[in-house]
């Protein structure tokens, strides 16, 4: 049989479609497709909402997920599986723009780190349940209407991620991964979302944590949070030391009020010093 | 270390030194003794009030401006009581008072809130 | 109950017995005769294609080149030598293909010394569409060819399940190269309701999910490598 290219991507959309048959939800529409399955947009009947129901290869993920709660990652409604076996959860349907396609041009740089500092915390979080992304991208990043930021796609084992925002040992299929493998994906993400020509330490922080060899990245994801924290705050960075002279620029910036106390003090003492000697 | 500690240790420090460029008036110099006695106690005096007045009023250019006058006033009295020099007491008065103003606002511990 | 109408329950699915038998094959070192007969019946097609549009091959030569291929493959260990902790079984072939047809290629141009290159021309159904190269085209064979067997395999089934019903609405429906036919006309055609048609094709497009799976699960070696052939399926 040879089947016509018009008929075999009539059969690659319908054969795929998730047959909802026996379920609350209603079928609206494919809404994207990442590594590890479709999502579709959704009606539950029951609850009289639209929502996001995402169909995968195994049930891994719907585990993952469920266990983490947290501002920055979508809450899970419902899991089940579907007649032909694969497993769906449904989950909020977010409605904003992926972070790849989020306008960027008016951005001040304040809400580029904002919405890097908010995938930061949801990651880090998840660290610390033993949970790894694997495969943080813009893609995976939704931005809300209301700049309220959603991390999405969790990893599972298997996925080799992005070649842009995977780790060296990643893409090699190294033996275990760890954090450190989130933390590359986070710098290159920050990369990704600073402006054309961004400041030196900013550059600084990215390279850090894209370092080839992890032992040479930063050790977790709150220590690259608290670098771009330290950034903000017009500190020194722990991925830029400053030279003495810019430690030294940076203390007066930072301490000009008490410098000016103390050199209207002196200035007093060398006035009155010369007007006594008048 | 609380804010009134910290204006009263800051205050005296710098009423200290403050008292000790006398030294560069050589016609003071053999009662430079009391003058430092009297500028640490000016100092301390400035920094407890500074120190009570930062726990009320978290504002740097408050601050400032409160220890600033406090400074003044208190370096007033003490010119007023020597009959001298009041150029040599006001002006170092005044810029050490707003040193101390600014330090008790940025340093030390703010009162306890309790919810 | 009406075989022709009934439709399968929630669990209805492909009763798939091809376990990986590439796995089978990594794994004992021998090749079973049924291995090789699925590599070649998916693979034969994508791999001719490719010959022709890479090496512009004539219709005959490409033949001849694809049977050589699998042919020597058999003989070179091509099997027991595929690493699924490399890559893929689909591209290990093609970097197979790529080693043998430059092989021949080198050794055929040996033979020409001094002769003048032939252009050869293709036949329409091999001319490439714009922008695509031969391996779009391998990949894009792959997938047609995949379906085309796994419709196959659910044809006989519904034959022997007593579902000729839905398989036919679904050749009606979803092979029809024109024009679809609205749910109504079919209705009417098959004498059934509506709904019947819906569920029809519900039930044959699980159905075939599950044949297409069978057919990919026969090629790769491990759950792994069939998630990532399934998603190429569909990317």
């Amino acid at each position: 049989m040879e089947l016509s290219d018009s008929v075999l991507q009539h059969l690659r959309a319908v054969v795929d479609l998730p047959d909802f048959g026996g379920t609350r939800y209603e079928l609206e529409g494919e809404i994207g497709r990442g590594g590890l399955g479709a999502v579709y947009a959704a009606f539950d009947r029951q609850l009289q909402r639209r929502v996001a129901i995402k169909v995968l290869d195994g049930e891994e993920e719907a585990r993952v997920i469920a266990g983490l709660e947290h501002p920055a990652i979508v809450p899970i409604y419902d899991a089940g599986t579907l007649p032909d076996g694969r497993a769906y959860y449904a989950m909020k349907l977010v409605s904003g723009e992926r972070l790849d396609r989020y306008p960027r041009g008016d951005v001040p740089l304040s809400e580029r780190l904002r919405l890097v500092e908010r995938v930061g915390e949801a990651v880090a979080f998840a660290h610390t349940r033993g949970v790894l992304h694997r495969d943080l991208k813009p893609q995976n990043v939704m931005v809300g209407s209301f700049g309220e930021v959603y991390v999405m796609d969790w990893g599972v084992e298997g996925v080799a991620g992005t070649p842009q925002f995977r780790a060296p040992e990643q893409a090699s299929g190294a033996a275990a991964l760890d954090h450190r493998a989130d933390v590359y994906a986070l710098g290159a993400l920050l990369r990704f979302v600073l402006p054309a020509d961004p400041p030196r330490m900013l550059r600084a922080i990215a390279a850090k944590a894209m370092e080839p060899n992890p032992a040479d990245r930063y050790g977790d994801v709150p220590a690259l949070l608290r670098d771009l924290q330290r950034f903000q705050n017009g500190q020194a960075v722990e991925a830029c030391p400053d030279s003495r002279w810019q430690r030294t620029r940076r203390f007066a910036v930072r301490n000009q009020v008490l410098l000016l106390l103390l050199a209207a003090f002196v200035a007093v003492k060398f006035f009155l010093f010369f007007v006594r000697r008048l | 270390m609380n804010k009134i500690v910290t204006g009263i240790v800051f205050g005296a420090v710098l009423g200290f030194l403050d008292g000790a460029t006398a030294w560069f008036t050589p016609e003071v110099r053999p009662v430079i003794g009391g003058i430092l006695v009297g500028s640490s106690i000016k100092g301390l005096l400035v920094g407890l009030l500074s120190g009570w007045f930062a726990r009320k009023v978290n504002s740097m250019k408050w601050g400032i401006v409160f220890a600033s006058v406090v400074g003044l006033l208190f370096a007033f009295g003490i010119a007023l009581m020597q009959g001298n020099h009041y150029l040599e007491i006001l002006l170092p008065g005044f810029v050490t008072g707003a040193i101390i103003g600014f330090l008790t606002q940025r340093a030390g511990a703010p009162s306890k809130q309790t919810v | 109950m009406d075989p022709d109408t009934a439709i399968g329950g929630g669990r209805d699915r492909f009763p798939s017995t091809r376990h990986s038998l590439l796995a089978a094959v990594t794994e004992t070192g021998a090749v079973p005769h049924e291995a090789l007969e699925q590599v070649t019946a998916l693979y034969w097609k994508p791999v001719y294609k490719y010959i022709r549009l890479k090496w512009r091959k004539d219709n005959e030569a490409a033949k001849d080149m694809t049977q050589s291929f699998f042919a020597s493959a058999l003989e070179r260990d091509f099997f027991q030598q595929f690493d699924p902790a490399k890559a893929s079984f689909r591209t290990y072939l093609r970097m197979a293909l790529d080693r043998f047809t430059a092989n021949q290629y080198a050794a055929a141009n040996r033979q020409k010394r001094g002769g003048a290159a032939v252009t050869e021309s293709l036949a329409d159904d091999c001319e490439p569409v714009d922008g695509e190269t031969p391996e779009t085209v391998f990949q894009r064979e792959w997938q047609r060819q995949v379906f085309a067997l796994a419709i196959e395999d659910l044809r006989a089934y519904s034959e022997s399940a007593g579902k000729r019903l839905p398989f036919q609405i679904f050749a009606a429906y979803d092979l029809a190269e024109a024009e679809r036919p609205a749910y109504s006309e079919l209705a009417e055609r098959y004498a059934i309701a509506v709904t019947a048609v819906t569920n029809h094709l519900a039930w044959a497009r699980r159905m075939l999910r599950g044949c297409v799976e069978a057919r990919l699960r026969g090629v790769t070696a491990g759950d792994r490598e069939l998630r990532g052939e399934m998603r190429s399926l569909w990317s």
